[in-house]
């Protein structure tokens, strides 16, 4: 939802620090960020490369510890992975040597279901991400695309609180990833899941999310906060009005900025 | 990708390898063919490839030494398959567990780092002093040859599994026992049977080297034993049997692999 409108917050990043290493060759990868997450908000986080937005995934996720600071959800520090936040990894996450469906049904059994339970469940979610055909099959045999759907549906069987998406579509072609990025839509508008959504891509931002979080160069910090309005929408269209284009030339010079940034930084090492 | 090229060119490569194959026996047939009053080389130091099938005829009839044929490669079987499997059931576990645990792996990797370049067929004399000139010295020297290799590939196969599939299944709930069992075992498994595969060879081999001192039985004795008396014949009739052998344990080994690690390779 918008900011102003009363809500849960489902996460929250307090005042989350990341050094890596120590002494002279540390580099300090964010500063001190502080971030709220609303309960059913789709929040894009975009920057310049190495400005530490997957540190902060990851954080939250709880691969990695922060420096100082901590990331709470519900309240509740982080400490560790945990099942009522899903991820969904860029690509090379799934377990190849299991069918799709047994990928999918991982999930709900480490989490203590039944055989049979779990596999209604991966059912269901193999359906919602159009893959039932390929219940059988195992990822090698599917394209980059529908692996990644595989991945979805494996994040969602837990019915996760919070889903933590890095990236995921980075690595697919123009015309999958958009087809993808509308089922991704549809997929959260009836689920309503909150989501926190790393991309390189402006405009995934702006079609997908109510929340777009710009970062600096490292380290990383919060540049600019917006709340478009294109994620209810239904139509594809929305990209070419002309809002749509106002912001994405506003968040494309602030992100020109810090590219050219983090540029001279590479340059400097 | 095509796969109709795929397979088209895994058929013309077959075609390639049967020409080689029979190149080579072509070859043998006609060093060995008397055209005038004698073959270019003499029977005494390669017989013809109908001599050698003659003698193996002979060898399945008659036996070797008071001993059947089947005898000699039961005993060279069983002594190959005693240590390797073994050495599968011990290096296997504890590479999985060194690769696992950063502790068992600083215990471990000395002596095994030690002794792997170390050329095992040295210690059969100490071996013999240590264990006899029964079956216990020739299955250990050959457990000691592929011990480290397993054990480090099973190490390495472990520390080579994906970070992400093992974040992913932390983070979809599942316990240590769980992300053990169904994705860093099975992640690993197409690196462990590659080595399995190397193992086949390196074994055969050794088997041939514990079979030369101190036993009066086995295929690699036979052959070894008969180029004493310059029996030619027997000498590349137990060398073919010995290469048939690594060949089809490699071809089982291929198909095994084949399917249970169908995904090898593959990334998804």
């Amino acid at each position: 939802m918008a900011a102003g409108d009363v809500s849960h917050v489902k996460a929250r990043f307090d005042q989350v620090s990341k050094r890596f290493g120590n002494g002279p060759d540390a580099v300090q990868a964010l500063e001190p960020i502080t971030l709220d997450i609303a309960e059913n908000a789709f929040v894009c986080l975009v920057g310049p490369s190495g400005c530490g937005k997957s540190t902060l995934l990851n954080i939250l996720a709880g691969f990695e510890t922060a420096t100082s600071g901590q990331a709470l959800m519900d309240g509740q520090p982080v400490r560790g992975p945990d099942p009522r936040r899903g991820v969904v990894f860029q690509q090379g996450a799934l377990f190849t040597w299991m069918s799709v469906q047994d990928n999918v049904a991982f999930g709900p059994l480490a989490t203590g279901k039944s055989k049979a339970e779990a596999a209604r469940i991966a059912a269901r979610y193999l359906e919602m991400v159009g893959l039932s055909s390929f219940a059988k099959r195992y990822p090698y045999e599917l394209s980059g695309g529908m692996q990644q759907r595989v991945g979805i549906a494996r994040a969602l069987a837990n019915d996760p609180q919070i889903l933590l998406m890095d990236e995921p579509f980075a690595a697919l072609d123009a015309q999958t990833r958009e087809l993808l990025q509308e089922e991704i839509k549809r997929i959260w508008q009836s689920t309503r899941k909150t989501v926190l959504w790393i991309t390189h891509s402006i405009e995934e931002a702006l079609f997908l999310a109510t929340d777009i979080v710009v970062m600096s160069a490292r380290p990383g910090r919060i540049k600019a906060r917006l709340a478009p309005q294109f994620a209810l929408s239904e139509d594809p269209a929305v990209v070419a009005s002309a809002e749509f284009v106002r912001m994405k030339a506003q968040i494309f010079g602030m992100l020109r900025e810090e590219a050219l940034t983090a540029q001279q930084q590479e340059a400097a090492r | 990708m095509s796969m109709r090229a795929a397979s088209g060119r895994g058929g013309r490569s077959r075609w390639i390898n049967l020409g080689s194959f029979l190149s080579l026996l072509l070859l043998w047939v006609l060093v060995t063919t008397p055209f005038g009053d004698k073959p270019l080389v003499a029977p005494l130091f390669l017989p013809s490839p109908l001599a050698v099938w003659n003698t193996f005829l002979t060898l399945i009839q008659n036996g070797y030494q008071g001993k059947s044929l089947w005898y000699h490669l039961g005993i060279s079987l069983f002594r190959f398959s005693l240590a390797f499997t073994l050495t599968v059931i011990v290096a296997v576990p504890l590479g999985l567990w060194m690769g696992m645990n950063e502790t068992v792996k600083a215990v471990l990797d000395p002596p095994i780092e030690i002794s792997r370049p170390m050329p095992k067929l040295a210690l059969l004399p100490l071996l013999i002093i240590w264990f006899g000139i029964g079956e216990v010295a020739k299955v250990v020297i050959i457990v000691l040859a592929l011990f480290p290799i397993l054990s480090i590939s099973a190490m390495q196969a472990v520390r080579g599994v994906g970070r992400r599939k093992v974040q992913a299944a932390m983070a979809l709930g599942a316990s240590r026992g769980m992300i053990f069992r169904r994705v860093i075992f099975p992640a690993s498994l197409p690196g462990i049977f590659t080595s399995v595969r190397v193992c086949i060879g390196l074994g055969v081999t050794m088997l041939v080297g514990a079979e030369m001192i101190a036993t009066s039985a086995g295929i690699a004795y036979m052959a070894m034993s008969a180029s004493d008396f310059l029996l030619t014949n027997v000498v590349i009739v137990g060398a073919l049997i010995m290469a048939t052998l690594g060949y089809s344990l490699d071809l089982c080994a291929r198909a095994l692999e084949n399917h249970i690690v169908h995904w090898g390779g593959k990334e998804g």
